[in-house]
């Protein structure tokens, strides 16, 4: 048995069925993927319960145990009164600044993503391979190294410690590999199309709008994925980039889970680590059939 | 009407030098089909002459006006691609209407233009259809109505039939012609396939390695090569050719080849000295009993024949070569072991053995 994938139009050899493995293989394995599943669930399952048990329940019993008389009260007060430092408003705040940052942040990048990936693959730049290079390093180099002249240029410009400049530096950090992903994507158009558009007299944002955007349905959305969850997770961007006023709930939640006055309230930590990873959580289970059939796109057909 | 002169066009790929040196003159109204085995270069030059791919020598003249400089767009001609190129996400009539949108170009009068294609390729009823939903035939229709739409003289086909089956590909190049005889335009045509060239070209430029190697009428490239990768690459099978001997002699020059002697004209006699390539097609040469052909038939031994309905292909090893005949399929059923092949008087090629050129005759210089 063989089938030829629909979308890649690659034939795949055949896949092992089992036939001809021992069943002791097959345990084995079947036993690997049940622990690794366990590994996973099980941290989450702990947090959930966790967080729908009273504070008293967490110190009495273990970990594992069910709640007894399950409750949203910790899920409230990590959301609207518990106290970070002095200040008790819960982390709301700190989720309605991380929207601040994320929407323009995601907008920009990708944007400006698809049309440098549009231009470099499509159209005849000059040096091309050498800013794909420059791009490529881009990518890799840890960022660290960067932020030190980045808040220094920043502070010169009077954007250092606000909320364009936290938003000018993910579109800055998130942009090369993003750029890679549309130029590679961008690559697998037939060259024929981009020609004939020009015969027609179509010029470069003419094409761009009309025939290439509405082909990148699936590339866009993996794109908005990447800098969704690069943007939402970042926390020593923002701490450093976005002023007091404008700490994200990562840093937030930081400083609730540190703040130390009187007992650590677990059940409300973690309820404010789950409300933290909501957002890209829902993203996924949204998204996530056109995430893998645009991840393959780009990486097979590119 | 449009006039297209192409001067000296020169393009490298890197190392590879793709063009070299092309010159020819297209006339108004005229079809001229660009043929050549893949890799020759009709494409690239196809290309030049849109304007998609940049010149490094020479110029492109449309109407004694230079364009070697302008855009694709501002050349004002009709392309349609080998892989159709229609634009995905619009439907049928976007994709028509989306060049002269780019123009700014009336409502009405682009109605107009859309309503006069889709008629004239009969496809009205796939205007509101996505070419994801359309047959191969019909999407050939609809790039060529894409052409079709602006108004020029001038269209470009860069292999427009090659994705299509037998059947359709056939249609389709009668269509084609019918189209080029009722627009009165100028068609610039690039093919691998020799049948699509012969039957549609008013004009053949054959060309090989980036260079053009004929430019001629069908009929001159077929019965007159001007060289011997024309004579082996037009014609199916290719025109049978045979080293010679140059003997001169009382009577005249004749050419020594496998035990006959082919008087060589005294026009051609002048320009060669010790070998010859000798070139003759396989409707041109006459099968007749062994020994009674006389000193101008070759003789060898049928090695297969292969009936092709309308005649059949007689193979016939002479020496070391193997020679095609074509004859009547009558004739086959009766055909003797042995044979003697007779050429007709006139219809011998000859080519310089080394640079495989044309020799022309006194009729041809």
């Amino acid at each position: 048995m063989s089938f030829t994938d629909t979308r890649t139009g690659y034939h795949r050899p055949e896949a092992p069925t089992g036939r001809g493995w021992g069943t002791a293989a097959r345990v084995g394995l079947w036993a690997f993927l049940a622990i690794s599943a366990l590994f996973f669930a099980i941290p989450l399952f702990v947090m959930l319960s966790t967080s729908l048990k009273t504070a008293e329940e967490v110190r009495g019993g273990s970990v594992f145990a069910l709640p007894t008389d399950p409750s949203l009260a910790a899920w409230g007060k990590a959301w609207g009164s518990a106290c970070i430092g002095r200040v008790c408003e819960g982390i709301s705040n700190g989720l309605w600044n991380s929207v601040k940052i994320l929407v323009p942040s995601t907008i920009l990048s990708v944007a400006i993503a698809a049309i440098n990936g549009y231009a470099l693959s499509l159209w005849r730049v000059p040096y091309a391979g050498l800013l794909l290079a420059g791009l490529l390093l881009g990518a890799f180099i840890p960022f660290q190294v960067m932020i030190y002249p980045l808040v220094r240029m920043f502070a010169q410009v009077g954007i250092y410690g606000s909320l364009t400049g936290v938003v000018v530096v993910h579109v800055l950090f998130g942009l090369p590999i993003l750029t890679l992903i549309f130029t590679n994507f961008y690559r697998s158009l037939p060259p024929e199309l981009m020609k004939a558009a020009r015969v027609d007299g179509a010029g470069f944002f003419r094409i761009f709008r009309r025939i290439v955007l509405p082909m990148s349905a699936n590339v866009i959305i993996v794109a908005v994925i990447l800098s969704f969850t690069g943007v939402w997770n970042d926390y020593l961007l923002a701490l450093i980039f976005a002023g007091r006023d404008n700490l994200p709930m990562t840093v937030q939640l930081n400083s609730l889970v540190g703040t130390r006055i009187g007992l650590p309230e677990y059940n409300v930590n973690m309820a404010a680590t789950l409300i933290a990873a909501l957002p890209p959580l829902i993203l996924y289970l949204i998204s996530g059939q056109y995430f893998v059939r645009g991840v393959t796109a780009g990486a097979v057909k590119g | 009407m449009t006039r297209v002169s192409l001067q000296n066009i020169d393009r490298h790929y890197g190392a590879l030098h793709a063009l070299r040196d092309v010159s020819f003159e297209v006339e108004d109204g005229e079809f001229v089909v660009l043929l050549g085995p893949s890799g020759c270069g009709k494409s690239t030059l196809l290309s030049s002459i849109a304007g998609l791919d940049p010149l490094q020598g020479g110029q492109i003249l449309f109407d004694d006006q230079d364009v070697s400089r302008l855009e694709p767009a501002q050349r004002n001609i009709g392309m349609v691609f080998q892989s159709y190129a229609l634009y995905p996400s619009m439907k049928v009539r976007s994709n028509l209407s989306f060049g002269l949108e780019s123009q700014r170009m009336s409502r009405a009068k682009i109605d107009e233009r859309v309503g006069w294609a889709a008629q004239l390729l009969q496809i009205e009823p796939l205007l509101d259809r996505r070419p994801a939903a359309l047959s191969g035939g019909q999407r050939q229709r609809v790039a060529i109505g894409r052409a079709l739409v602006r108004d020029t003289d001038l269209f470009l086909f860069d292999e427009p039939l090659s994705n299509l089956d037998a059947k359709l590909r056939t249609e389709m190049r009668v269509e084609i012609k019918a189209l080029h005889k009722r627009l009165g335009a100028t068609f610039i045509y690039v093919t691998h396939d020799q049948v699509e060239a012969m039957t549609l070209a008013t004009r053949i430029a054959v060309m090989n390695g980036g260079r053009l190697e004929q430019y001629d009428t069908p009929e001159t490239v077929y019965e007159r090569p001007a060289s011997t990768f024309v004579a082996s690459f037009i014609g199916a099978p290719p025109m049978n050719l045979l080293p010679a001997r140059v003997v001169r002699g009382d009577g005249g020059a004749v050419a020594e080849v496998q035990g006959a002697r082919l008087p060589i004209p005294s026009g051609i006699a002048a320009q060669v000295e010790g070998e010859v390539t000798l070139g003759v097609r396989c409707e041109a040469l006459t099968v007749m009993p062994a020994g009674s052909g006389g000193p101008e038939a070759f003789t060898g031994s049928v090695v297969v024949t292969e009936p092709l309905g309308a005649d059949t292909l007689v193979w016939v090893e002479v020496g070391e070569h193997r020679l095609c005949a074509r004859i009547p399929p009558r004739d086959a059923r009766s055909l003797p072991g042995e044979v003697a092949l007779a050429p007709a008087s006139g219809a011998l090629s000859f080519f310089h053995p080394e640079s495989g050129q044309r020799i022309p005759g006194e009729a041809e210089a």
